[in-house]
């Protein structure tokens, strides 16, 4: 049996039957019928719809997917394609590993509505290397819609070829970025590319492109058969939807709560996740995948949507919850978040291959106990000057959890500069 | 052609071109625009990664990479803002987290970019305390290069000059993060035809060439302007000199000959000029069959005596003159004028072949053998000939190129003749059985102009004076012109007057001469150079 999310919508309904993952038990719980309508609505009708409907892209920056479709040039007649991103590496995150297990049609037929709407003749789907059992089923997947002719010269009989390619990555974090991952489809080292020229323009083998998430492309069917309004009926106006949250850390029960968008933190932690171990309490809670910066304990309210969590100086990410009770050395967070950014860097741009080292070296030495009370500004100005200066927007994750544990946690910093050693019980391994 | 606006400047440029490129098109980069940048280079892909170059333009909240963005119709740049020198300064500093810092025993100090950028834009000196990386420090990359990968600030100039340039792709940056270090692969040292670029593209004293290291604090060394002698293509070369004496060849930017390159060969050549091979002393064969010092002069003057009573006894029929491909067009000229004075029975010019690539090097390994034809020197076969077949009692040979296997292979040829005078630069085999030598000046040593492959008039003049009395060819046969009682010596040598002199005469040299064709030269009528 199937564990399945603790709570579902209209992604996740299903994620329990045995069978769901194949193409007659998908086709039997109403799947590929938006495929159908779609090939029988006008590419830019289509793209209106998903405009209308607000989908923001669910890979962490929550862009406009509708929007990133309208980017693909339709006066070229270059080749044009589209990538599933599945690399998902982002800690705390583990929606798409399970969107790729459990319902791998439902990304087959977001991504041939995609394709439709957007001209695109193939598809590479890249899943993180480390995710064996997870390309597998998309593996299955796609030879049964090749098979049943939803993929190959004539998709459902209609003047529409598509070509679905797995590949796997190579297991790199940066391998996640779109352009990183563009390079290393492309079987070159995934360093991430300078922009201009953008993917639409200049993408995966210099054709125009555009790169979605996993869960991004999960949604598109359901708002193709029942329509942006049903859509809209879920979430915030600003952040349609609902999202698969993803909590980890001390929490009663872990795992993945498919909710809307919009719904507040203290609810997901409290009564969905069945509040903290022990009952201890809450010290801070990173709201969105490593490198949203930490909330601490008094901004549990928030709801989760981006337009809110901006203004507590973060962002939903990727929806991966990590909640740490009042046990929790910050320093030794910063420890493992710094040194996670610092040996995934790419190298390419100084800011972010010299910043990350150094922030990693300055709260390693806090940790150990021979801190001084200036690092804690030079953390701050180094975290400044990685910020909205790079290739990617790898240095700004590396630099914003940085920011936000500096913005609530100061005081563990501070102890430890003071004690000139970790108040915290347990040993650490640097 | 868009205009843009730098700091308030009205600026017209280049249309579908970055902002830095424009720049540079125009000339103004780093010469009153000023923009830092490390990996940015105008002959490379465009990489966008040491993030130096930031600049805000209007109507973008972001600063961006000038390096990387266009150029457009009414844009507005600042690059004197305070966010700006913020950008560089963070920049600065963080490039110096990892630097060693050893300036007072590092080669590159006094041309190095980080050190004037630091001083310029930066902070003196980072404030960091953790300790810096420790990497390898004097490995040989190849046989021509030495690393210091601690000084290496990653611009991966280099990386893209080996894939892009000679296309080998010795050079790449392993590992990620901070732990990214340029390499080659084990067993595939940097070993290409063009390797010594990676020392002048590398913006600190991370590679330099085993050649010049440590010979001489730069700022010592004064440039003086050049061309390469290794091979008709003519490279632009820096000439370093200090106390009259030559160090190095550096490339000399031309964007019409060799962009901003050298080949490693060229690059070595400058040991030619005050090289011991260089021939110094004047000599006339005397009655003992040893050649003597008579003098300079006095050597000239027997050799025009001498050639006298050759024509005499033989007539003007009798005399061979081979030109060198290695002289300027000048003393080419010159030849050209004694050689149809005389009425000599054939003239030609000996070049010898060599190897030749796409990029710069070409087959003809002299550098005015383009310039020796426009000047009506045919090949050298029909000279020979007459050397060989004993129709030539005379020859005045210039050069020792006739020696080359593709040519005579020897000197046994030579045996024949009555009279040999050579004017050369250099000593060979050829003193052994001439009557006559006269030591001549290099390239580097006198004014004049070479002709390149492509029929580019480029400018020599002297870097250094040679230790030894030496004339240019030019001014030697014009003696011997004087001599020889022949009309158009009368006024000496002026190479410049010579010059103009020939433009007037040689219609392939219409309008073009050493006055006219500046630091970048200027391509002969009728070619395209
Ligand atoms: C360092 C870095 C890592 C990323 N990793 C992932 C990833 O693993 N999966 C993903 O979907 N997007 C990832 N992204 C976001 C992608 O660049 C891209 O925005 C996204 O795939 C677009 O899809 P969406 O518009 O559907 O969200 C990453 C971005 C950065 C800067
Ligand atoms: S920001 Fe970091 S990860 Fe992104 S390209 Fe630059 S160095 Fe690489
Ligand atoms: S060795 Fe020099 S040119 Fe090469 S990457 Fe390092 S600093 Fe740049
Ligand atoms: S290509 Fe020819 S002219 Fe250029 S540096 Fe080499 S030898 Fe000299
Ligand atoms: S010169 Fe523009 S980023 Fe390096």
């Amino acid at each position: 049996m199937l564990k399945v999310p603790y709570v579902t919508g209209y992604l996740s309904e299903h994620f329990g039957d045995d069978g769901f993952g194949t193409l007659s038990g998908y086709e039997a719980r109403g799947g590929y019928r938006g495929l159908r309508q779609a090939l029988d609505t006008s590419p830019e009708d289509l793209i209106e719809l998903l405009k209308s409907s607000g989908l923001q892209g669910r890979g962490g920056a929550g862009f406009s997917a509708g929007m990133k479709w309208s980017f693909m040039p339709t006066d070229s007649d270059r080749p044009k394609y589209l990538v599933c991103n599945a690399d998902e590496s982002e800690p705390g995150s583990f929606k798409d590993r399970i969107l790729l297990e459990r319902a791998p049609h439902q990304i087959v037929e977001g991504i041939l509505i995609a394709a439709w709407a957007t001209g695109a003749e193939k598809t590479f789907i890249y899943i993180r290397g480390e995710y064996a059992f997870p390309a597998d089923q998309v593996d299955r997947a796609v030879a049964e819609a090749r098979e049943r002719g939803y993929l190959g010269a004539k998709v459902m009989g209609k003047d529409f070829a598509h070509e679905i390619v797995v590949t796997r990555g190579a297991g790199a974090y940066i391998c996640g970025e779109e352009t990183g991952l563009l390079e290393s489809l492309e079987g070159k080292k995934g360093l991430p590319r300078k922009k201009p020229p953008f993917p639409a323009q200049y993408g995966a083998f210099g054709m125009p492109t555009t790169v979605n998430n996993v869960e991004t492309f999960s949604h598109v069917p359901h708002i193709v058969c029942k329509g942006a309004d049903w859509f809209r009926g879920f979430g915030t106006e600003k952040s349609p939807g609902t999202t698969l949250f993803g909590v980890s850390g001390q929490v009663q029960r872990p795992g993945l709560f498919e909710l809307p968008l919009g719904t507040p933190l203290d609810e997901i932690i409290f009564e969905h996740a069945a509040g903290l171990l022990e009952d201890r309490p809450v010290k801070g809670v990173i709201p969105g995948g490593m490198s949203m910066p930490i909330l601490p304990a008094n901004q549990l309210d928030v709801p989760m949507a981006n337009e809110f969590l901006r203004e507590r100086k973060t962002m939903l990410g990727t929806g991966g919850i990590m909640v740490m009770d009042d046990t929790t050395c910050m320093v030794r967070v910063a420890c493992v978040i710094s040194y996670f950014f610092r040996d995934e860097s790419c190298g390419q741009c100084t800011q972010c291959r010299e910043g990350t080292g150094w922030m990693n070296s300055i709260v390693e030495r806090i940790e150990r106990g021979a801190g001084e009370q200036s690092d804690l500004d030079i953390l701050l100005d180094v975290a400044g000057k990685m910020e909205g200066q790079t290739i990617c927007a790898f240095s700004d994750a590396a630099a914003w959890p940085i920011q936000g544990l500096l913005r609530h946690f100061r005081e563990d910093f501070e102890a430890h500069i003071r004690g000139k050693k970790c108040p915290f019980p347990g040993s650490f391994e640097l | 052609m868009p205009r843009i606006t730098v700091d308030g400047e009205i600026i017209e440029v280049p249309d579908g071109r970055t902002i830095l490129q424009a720049l540079d098109d125009v000339g103004l980069l780093m010469n009153g625009v000023d923009i830092p940048h490390y990996c940015w280079h105008p002959k490379l892909s465009i990489d966008g990664s040491c993030r130096l170059c930031q600049v805000e333009v209007e109507g973008i909240p972001k600063l961006q990479i000038a390096c990387n963005t266009s150029v457009q119709e009414g844009m507005a740049i600042r690059t004197d803002t305070e966010r700006v020198r913020k950008a560089r300064e963070g920049v600065m500093e963080l490039l110096l987290v990892n630097h060693p810092l050893d300036c007072p025993i590092c080669d590159q100090a006094g041309e190095c970019k980080l050190q004037d950028y630091a001083y310029e834009y930066g902070v003196e000196a980072s404030r960091t305390r953790e300790p810096r990386r420790a990497l390898k420090k004097n490995v040989d990359l190849g046989s021509t290069i030495k690393f210091d990968q601690e000084r290496c600030i990653l611009c991966r100039r280099c990386v893209r000059f080996c894939s892009e340039i000679p296309g080998t792709g010795e050079l790449r940056v392993f590992n990620r993060g901070d732990a990214s270090v340029i390499d080659v692969h084990p067993d595939f040292p940097l070993e290409n035809d063009y390797s010594m670029n990676v020392a002048d593209i590398c913006p600190v004293g991370a590679l330099t060439t085993q050649d010049f290291r440590f010979k001489i604090r730069v700022w010592f060394l004064e440039d003086a302007p050049g061309i390469c002698t290794g091979c008709s293509n003519g490279c632009n070369v820096h000439i370093g000199v200090a106390n009259n004496k030559v160090y190095r060849y550096v490339p000399r930017r031309n964007d019409d000959v060799n962009d901003t390159w050298i080949c490693d060969s060229g690059r070595m050549s400058y040991k030619q000029i005050g090289g011991g091979a260089r021939l110094k002393e004047a000599g006339v064969r005397g009655e003992a069959g040893r050649l003597e010092n008579t003098g300079y002069e006095a050597a000239v003057r027997e050799a025009a005596k001498r050639l006298r009573s050759m024509i005499e006894e033989h007539g003007a029929d009798s005399v061979v003159v081979l030109a060198s491909a290695h002289a300027t067009n000048e003393d080419l000229f010159t030849l050209r004028r004694l050689s149809d004075g005389l009425g000599a029975g054939a003239d030609g010019v000996a070049v010898v072949q060599g190897k030749s690539d796409a990029l710069l090097i070409k087959a003809d390994k002299a550098a005015n053998a383009a310039g020796a034809r426009a000047l009506g020197f045919g090949p050298a076969g029909p000279v020979l000939d007459r050397i060989r077949d004993g129709r030539a009692k005379a020859a005045i040979v210039l050069g020792h190129d006739l020696l080359d296997e593709s040519h005579l292979g020897g000197t046994e040829a030579l045996e024949g003749l009555d009279l040999l005078i050579v004017l050369d630069v250099q000593q060979s085999a050829l003193h052994k059985v001439a009557d006559v030598v006269i030591p001549v000046r290099h390239a580097a040593e006198k004014y004049g102009t070479l002709t390149n492959h492509a029929g580019r008039v480029q400018r020599v003049e002297p870097a250094v004076e040679p230790a030894w009395e030496a004339w240019s060819d030019g001014e030697v046969l014009t003696l011997m012109g004087q001599a020889l009682g022949l009309e158009g010596f009368e006024d000496g040598y002026d190479p410049a007057k010579i010059s103009e002199w020939m433009s007037e005469r040689v219609s392939a040299f219409a309008g073009v001469h050493l006055r006219v064709v500046g630091d970048q030269g200027r391509p002969l009528p009728g070619e395209r150079a």
